[in-house]
């Protein structure tokens, strides 16, 4: 099985350097940021690795191709996922500042009309944007069924097929898919047996985990060596249309971090009301 | 070497994290309690897959030295990235581990650097292939015990532990004390003198034994209780007629080398001081930083104080000059070179002072906060003072260095 697995980057929001906005509002600066791939998209690698190896043997069965659009200096994140074990990388050279989902969406054919995976696992969202959207209209270009906020995935015999786990504010939805297809995830795709590939033994757990694998040193190394694609989008036959654009940033009010302290619970609600506005 | 790589900071990255997800949280029961690191640091070792990486590099060497294939010792022509990698892959997570638990690293380095080394330096084939690969898994662990009661500095000159021949065995006396590991280790190189006739020095020959736990006559005390380092498990060995063996004599030669022996393990022992000083200064600067910053008096951040701001300096400064040694020995690496005794010596005495001064000073910019055990650099400041007495005293670095100048004049 081959997986594409598109990646971003994102601040870092252990550094001490923070995300700010431009004087005039227009856009949001990176400089100084340390950056870490999107949770969303790490654990969407975590999917697509147990997907494709079989977990006992820790043997790859499949491949993992990892894709970034953004600027050259993305290619670091793009080689953490290849020092989990993807095998191989693409960079679509873009300015973050330039791009929206749509746009993302339709480098994002381009790069499938030409890799041709069976699957596309992908965050639901990235925490800075926090669209919600690219792979929701990456399965509409592409006509491909998508299965959103995968809780858990399991392959049928055919190797085709994905019953599907999906969660939602009213419960548990369960689909079947047949691939190609988009698969987005939840952060419930870590629990230790939420995956199951027919070659992983199925009594087979992952350890518990609250993001993706780490990476071994060995895999670190073998990182490397392995190749990352430089490409554009104009090399891709693309010419994605940007259809948002930006009115203007603010940083959330600061908090003001006051305690108040209170005697009874009639005295809470009516804090609550008046001071809090809550209620 | 200016700085760290991508590479190497990918891999300070992951060890960060394991650190923060799977020791910290469980970071009093091992500082403050009972709970003894092996469990945390086996599986930090799997995760990184740091000692199967290292059994299967022995094993692969073990076999070469087997077929009579001699290793290549010379130091090479140019730099080699490679090597210089594999020594930066060994101090970045003792450079992580020492940011929250220098205990960790002091049992963990004991195990593998010292136990496991020595035997691979001076054991027979059958004994490196039967002891080393375990220690190196941390599957059987380690100590290695010089130290008596009666001697510390004056290792060998005071030694009395003691070894007998009887007929194809040897019958082992003595105390041991300040063993790390010693209360639970499996496998213990035991230095001592053999009885008989004196060697060409006039004095009798210093040999080592490797002893397994539950051997008849060897007692392993409970931890001793101590200062700091906590998470590392101290204590006493006593042997009374321990029975062993000629098997069980490291290199199954009386010749004495366990003098020379004993030696490089200081050696090593020295190198990884750097590091650990590092991952301690790095974390009380990051702490005091954030201290200056948000406790408030006179209606200013301390931080605008100037004899705080000294202190923050002069803890930058401590910083940058440990790293930078830290950053020669990963150089020299990669040229297939290491520091020598005098180098090591004068960059122990260093970081070790550096280490400990950054923490009186972490304390004492917390305040009352400081001496409490929630704001972590007491832990840390009782942890490093012992980096200026195991592996050789400050006194003793100062001495070396100062006899290995004169020599040369
Ligand atoms: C936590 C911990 C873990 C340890 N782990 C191990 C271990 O795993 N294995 C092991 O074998 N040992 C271990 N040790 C022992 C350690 O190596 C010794 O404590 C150290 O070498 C000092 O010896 P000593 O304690 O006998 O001090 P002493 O040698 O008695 O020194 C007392 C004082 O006299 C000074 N002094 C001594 N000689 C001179 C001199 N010639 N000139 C000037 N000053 C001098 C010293 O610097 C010191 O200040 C450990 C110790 C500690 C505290």
């Amino acid at each position: 099985m081959k997986i594409l697995v598109p990646i971003k980057r994102v601040a870092d929001p252990d550094n001490a350097n923070k995300v700010k906005v431009s004087g005039d509002g227009t856009q949001v600066t990176s400089e100084g940021l340390e950056w870490k791939m999107n949770p969303f998209d790490e654990w969407s690698l975590e999917a697509a690795l147990r997907l494709t190896e079989d977990g006992a043997k820790k043997t790859r069965t499949g491949e993992v191709v990892l894709v970034t659009i953004g600027p050259k200096d993305a290619a670091q994140t793009v080689r953490t996922g290849l020092s989990m074990g993807a095998e191989r990388g693409i960079l679509v050279e873009a300015n973050d500042q330039e791009l929206d989902s749509n746009m993302v969406a339709q480098i994002l054919k381009a790069i499938v009309d030409k890799e041709k995976p069976d699957l596309v696992v992908m965050g639901k969202q990235t925490v800075d944007g926090d669209s919600n959207v690219a792979g929701t209209v990456l399965a509409e270009l592409l006509g491909w069924p998508l299965a959103n906020y995968a809780m858990s995935l399991a392959t049928d015999d055919d190797g085709k097929t994905l019953t599907v786990k999906r969660e939602l504010d009213t419960g548990v939805s369960t689909i079947k898919v047949t691939g190609p297809a988009v698969i987005t995830t939840s952060d419930r795709i870590l629990k230790p047996e939420s995956v199951k590939n027919g070659v992983t033994p199925a009594d087979f757990k992952y350890p518990e985990a609250e993001g993706g694998r780490y990476a071994s040193l060995k895999g670190i190394m073998a990182a490397k060596k392995k190749p990352i694609d430089e490409v554009t989008a104009a090399s891709l036959g693309a010419t994605p249309q940007k259809t948002l654009s930006y009115l203007k940033f603010e940083l959330p009010a600061a908090r003001s971090g006051q305690t108040t302290f209170v005697e009874s619970v009639e005295e809470l609600v009516q804090k609550l009301k008046s001071d809090a506005k809550v209620l | 070497m200016i700085e760290w790589s991508e590479q190497h900071k990918q891999i300070r990255s992951m060890v960060r994290r394991f650190v923060e997800t799977e020791i910290v949280p469980q970071i009093d029961e091992l500082e403050h309690g009972d709970t003894p690191p092996y469990e945390v640091l086996r599986k930090m070792l799997k995760t990184f897959g740091i000692g199967e990486m290292a059994k299967g590099k022995f094993l692969a060497d073990l076999e070469r030295t087997k077929k009579g294939e001699v290793r290549e010792k010379k130091e090479r022509e140019g730099f080699h990235a490679a090597s210089a990698d594999a020594m930066a892959m060994q101090l970045i997570p003792i450079i992580e581990l020492c940011r929250h638990s220098p205990g960790m690293v002091t049992a963990l380095g004991v195990s593998i650097g010292l136990t496991a080394g020595a035997i691979q330096r001076k054991g027979t084939l059958a004994q490196q292939e039967e002891f080393v690969p375990p220690l190196l898994t941390l599957e059987k662990v380690g100590a290695w015990a010089i130290t008596e009661p009666g001697s510390g500095s004056d290792a060998f000159g005071s030694m009395k532990a003691s070894a007998r021949r009887d007929g194809d065995d040897y019958i082992l006396n003595g105390s041991k004390t300040f063993i790390t590991n010693g209360p639970y280790a499996d496998t213990i190189v035991f230095i001592c003198r053999l009885e008989g006739a004196p060697g060409p020095d006039g004095e009798l020959p210093i040999v080592s034994f490797i002893l397994d736990r539950g051997t008849p006559g060897l007692e392993q005390s409970k931890p001793l209780r101590k200062m700091g380092m906590h998470s590392s498990p101290t204590g006493q060995l006593f042997l009374d007629d321990v029975r062993v063996p000629k098997s069980r004599l490291l290199g199954e030669s009386e010749e004495g080398g366990a003098r020379k022996s004993a030696k490089d393990t200081f050696g090593s022992e020295r190198t990884g001081v750097a590091a650990m000083s590092l991952g301690i200064i790095e974390r009380c600067l990051e702490l005091c930083k954030e201290y200056s910053k948000t406790r408030v008096q006179f209606g200013k951040a301390i931080g605008e104080f100037q004899l705080i701001q000294l202190k923050l300096a002069k803890m930058e400064v401590a910083r940058m000059n440990v790293q930078n040694l830290v950053f020669r020995q990963i150089e020299l690496a990669g040229y297939g070179k290491h520091m020598d005794l005098a180098e090591a010596s004068a960059a122990k005495l260093y970081c070790a002072q550096s280490a400990m001064e950054v923490c009186l000073e972490a304390v004492q910019l917390f305040g009352g906060n400081g001496y409490m055990a929630e704001y972590r650099v007491e832990q840390l400041c009782r942890d490093a003072k012992v980096l200026q007495i195991y592996g050789g005293t400050d006194e003793i670095q100062i001495s070396q260095i100062a006899r290995s100048m004169l020599r040369d004049v």
